[in-house]
């Protein structure tokens, strides 16, 4: 009996798990090979058929490269710049510090949402703040239209999703710099190191396991990033900034084909798991290295 | 007690005033009902819709476009209100072609709640600072626009722009599309509703016009692509843009941002070629309706309900106060008031000729996802009219053949 309470201990938690995590997946799963609509109701079961229909589907390679592009340079984009912000906060210039560490996580704890909103209006041509600088400093014309130009509207969702996401990589970083012995460095001045060899021998490598980590999850959180996208383009301009998981609501709630939605849904997780894994596995064989 | 579950989706505040009003005054008469009302987005009402129908929790009483009929009647979900009793002698109260806009196949999915007719809204200030008449052909709508492009401020850069459009929501681009091709003779889809016919020539004449007003004349707001309703608005009434493509609300949404500010509210122009149907070209009809919920377990207080927030007493509010859209009872539309209201004869004209989009279940997606990417690209200059409207047209097409 004592070896078992531990287990029924848990069983409440482990039952909540898969009711609200392993429910919904499995569902998911077996959405996408039947003929599920909102319309139509449940149909039979289908095959891979909606998997070959999303593969079918023009939005989807356009899409797909548009997330590849959104989850990785925003990620890296954040990354540096949360770095760099960190590097500058590890510096304890004072109250300077702390007012500026507070003021550098504000993005981080605001909604995505409100974030998207605001971004929106920022970038509006007529009367976003940023083209009235921009323009005022002669940089671009009056008028110019960030949000509706399939050339530049990614490129606007990629920095708000970077404005949102430096916050937490710069808290992690700074988390990292403060757990790097200072003898690494003092020993590396007594030799003679620059501040640039430091940096790059002292302070990066030790920072790695961070990086690595932030990477993973930066991609993982961008790829399923719904709301930013949705409240700023909802996709467009004629699908320009078009994103996975706004293609999922697209199949699911306005062509109302659930079946497609799931799997396109299932082929997102596989890919994620896929990359995270294949990520994992080669870092953990650099560390072993 | 009978309660009964009411769903309203958007609307300007004034109706939702008169809602409630008209509920308590509703629960006074019926003593054994009680309506628990709750306002709703008309963002995402399709999600909405959907999800709560379909898992049996929607509600009892719902308002959603007329043209949700096709999709939510053959789902199941709406009750066909023609099998009620008094439906026959309910149906006289209404203006017959608002009234077929709830019918899918052989039922009426609701009772025909406010109507809208797609106008043409001109900024007065600016049409009479420039000695411009409100256009009524393709020409002189494609000459104002120009004329009322300006560099107002003299910096070099164009600042106000002929017309506005909005085609950051994708729904709303195609209802401001639609009016266009319908006046010019373009039909959306073949009356069996087996073929796509919005690339006709007619059609493709539509699209031209708006491509080259952007493309050469540049008299459309060159970042149309990202606005919605709010950007829309604030450009017109902010002086930036001179014309836009609305509907009955417009007045009161001027008035609201912009107190005092005037306008002309005119039909869609036509084709020059049918200067002489000016009157009668049909402009796009759009409509709200009442429906009950098919699996409501209280079908006949929800009737009760919807009649009484449908009936002649209860339109003429649509008459009396600035709603948001236009009455829809022969009883509203012919009263006396009904001359004295500001643009009201317009859009009561507007509305007997006007049509709605085919009653097709998947015409929303149809507009949203193929109509008005394509049509977009065409005014940009990625592709041609006739190419994009070809391309739309087989991607409909497709469509069409796998819903059946």
């Amino acid at each position: 009996m004592k070896k078992a309470t531990p287990y029924l201990l848990l069983l409440p938690a482990l039952l909540f798990t898969a009711f609200v995590l392993g429910y919904p997946l499995v569902q998911n799963l077996v959405n996408s090979v039947r003929d599920v609509s909102l319309v139509s109701g449940v149909g039979g079961w289908v095959g891979l058929s909606n998997y070959a229909n999303v593969l079918d589907d023009p939005l989807f390679l356009s899409s797909l490269r548009n997330t590849l592009i959104y989850a990785l340079v925003g990620t890296i984009l954040a990354l540096v710049i949360g770095l760099g912000f960190a590097l500058l906060l590890n510096m304890k210039i004072g109250r300077i510090t702390t007012i500026a560490s507070f003021l550098y996580t504000i993005p981080w704890v605001i909604s995505p949402v409100v974030a998207g909103f605001s971004w929106k209006w920022l970038l509006n041509d007529h009367f976003g703040i940023i083209n009235y600088w921009l323009s005022s400093a002669e940089l671009i014309d009056a008028g110019t239209s960030w949000l509706g130009d399939p050339q530049t509207v990614l490129a606007c969702v990629i920095f708000a999703r970077v404005w949102q996401f430096y916050p937490f990589a710069m808290v992690m970083f700074l988390a990292g710099l403060q757990a790097i012995p200072l003898e690494q460095y003092e020993a590396a001045a007594v030799d003679g190191a620059t501040m640039f060899r430091r940096f790059f021998h002292i302070t990066i490598p030790n920072l790695k396991p961070v990086f690595s980590v932030l990477l993973v999850l930066g991609v993982i959180w961008s790829f399923n990033d719904f709301n930013i996208v949705f409240v700023m383009t909802r996709g467009g301009p004629m699908n320009a900034s078009m994103v996975l998981p706004v293609l999922v609501r697209e199949f699911s709630f306005v062509f109302f084909d659930l079946g497609k939605g799931s799997a396109l849904s299932v082929m997102t997780f596989m890919l994620l798991v896929t990359l995270s894994f294949l990520y994992l596995r080669i870092i953990s064989g650099r560390e072993s290295a | 007690m009978v309660e009964i579950q009411d769903w309203n989706f958007g609307g300007r505040p004034r109706l939702m005033v008169w809602l409630r009003q008209r509920i308590e005054s509703f629960e006074a008469t019926h003593p054994g009902i009680k309506v628990v009302q709750s306002d709703k987005s008309w963002n995402m009402i399709r999600e909405i819709l959907y999800t709560s129908f379909s898992t049996g929790t929607g509600p009892d009483v719902v308002n959603t476009h007329a043209n949700y009929a096709a999709e939510f009647g053959e789902a199941g979900y709406y009750y066909p209100v023609n099998k009620f009793p008094d439906f026959d002698s309910v149906k006289q109260w209404f203006v017959p072609e608002l009234l077929e806009s709830t019918r899918y196949k052989d039922n009426y999915y609701g009772l025909p709640s406010s109507a809208i007719a797609f106008i043409l809204v001109c900024n007065r200030q600016l049409f009479d600072a420039a000695h411009i008449a409100p256009p009524r052909t393709w020409s002189e709508f494609r000459s104002a626009a120009r004329s009322l492009t300006r560099d107002t401020d003299g910096d070099g850069h164009i600042d106000q722009f002929g017309l506005v459009l909005m085609g950051g929501d994708k729904g709303g681009f195609a209802y401001r599309m639609v009016p266009f091709f319908y006046k010019a003779g373009a039909d959306f889809m073949s009356d069996d509703l087996t073929r796509v016919e919005f690339n006709s020539p007619a059609g493709v004449a539509a699209l031209t016009l708006f491509a080259e007003m952007y493309q050469i004349d540049r008299s459309i707001t060159p970042g149309f692509l990202a606005y919605g309703h709010s950007e829309t608005n604030d450009l017109f009434c902010g002086n930036r843009a001179a014309m836009a493509i609305e509907g009955p609300w417009v007045r009161g949404m001027v008035n609201e941002m912009s107190p005092g500010k005037d306008v002309f509210v005119v039909s869609i122009p036509v084709p020059d070629s049918l200067l002489d149907q000016y009157e009668t070209l049909p402009t796009l009809q759009d409509m709200v309706m009442y429906s009950v919920n098919a699996h409501s377990r209280n079908l006949e207080a929800s009737w009760e309900f919807v009649k009484y927030l449908r009936n002649e007493e209860a339109d003429m509010a649509w008459i009396r106060e600035d709603l948001g859209a236009v009455a829809t009872t022969n009883f509203a539309f012919n009263s006396p008031e009904a001359q004295n209201v500001k643009d009201l004869p317009l859009y009561i004209n507007e509305l007997r000729h006007a049509r709605p989009l085919p009653t097709h279940p998947r015409i929303i997606a149809l507009a949203s996802n193929t109509f008005t990417p394509f049509c977009q690209k065409a005014i940009v200059g990625e592709l041609t009219p006739k190419a994009a409207l070809d391309q739309a047209a087989r991607e409909a097409q497709e469509v069409i053949e796998n819903t059946k």
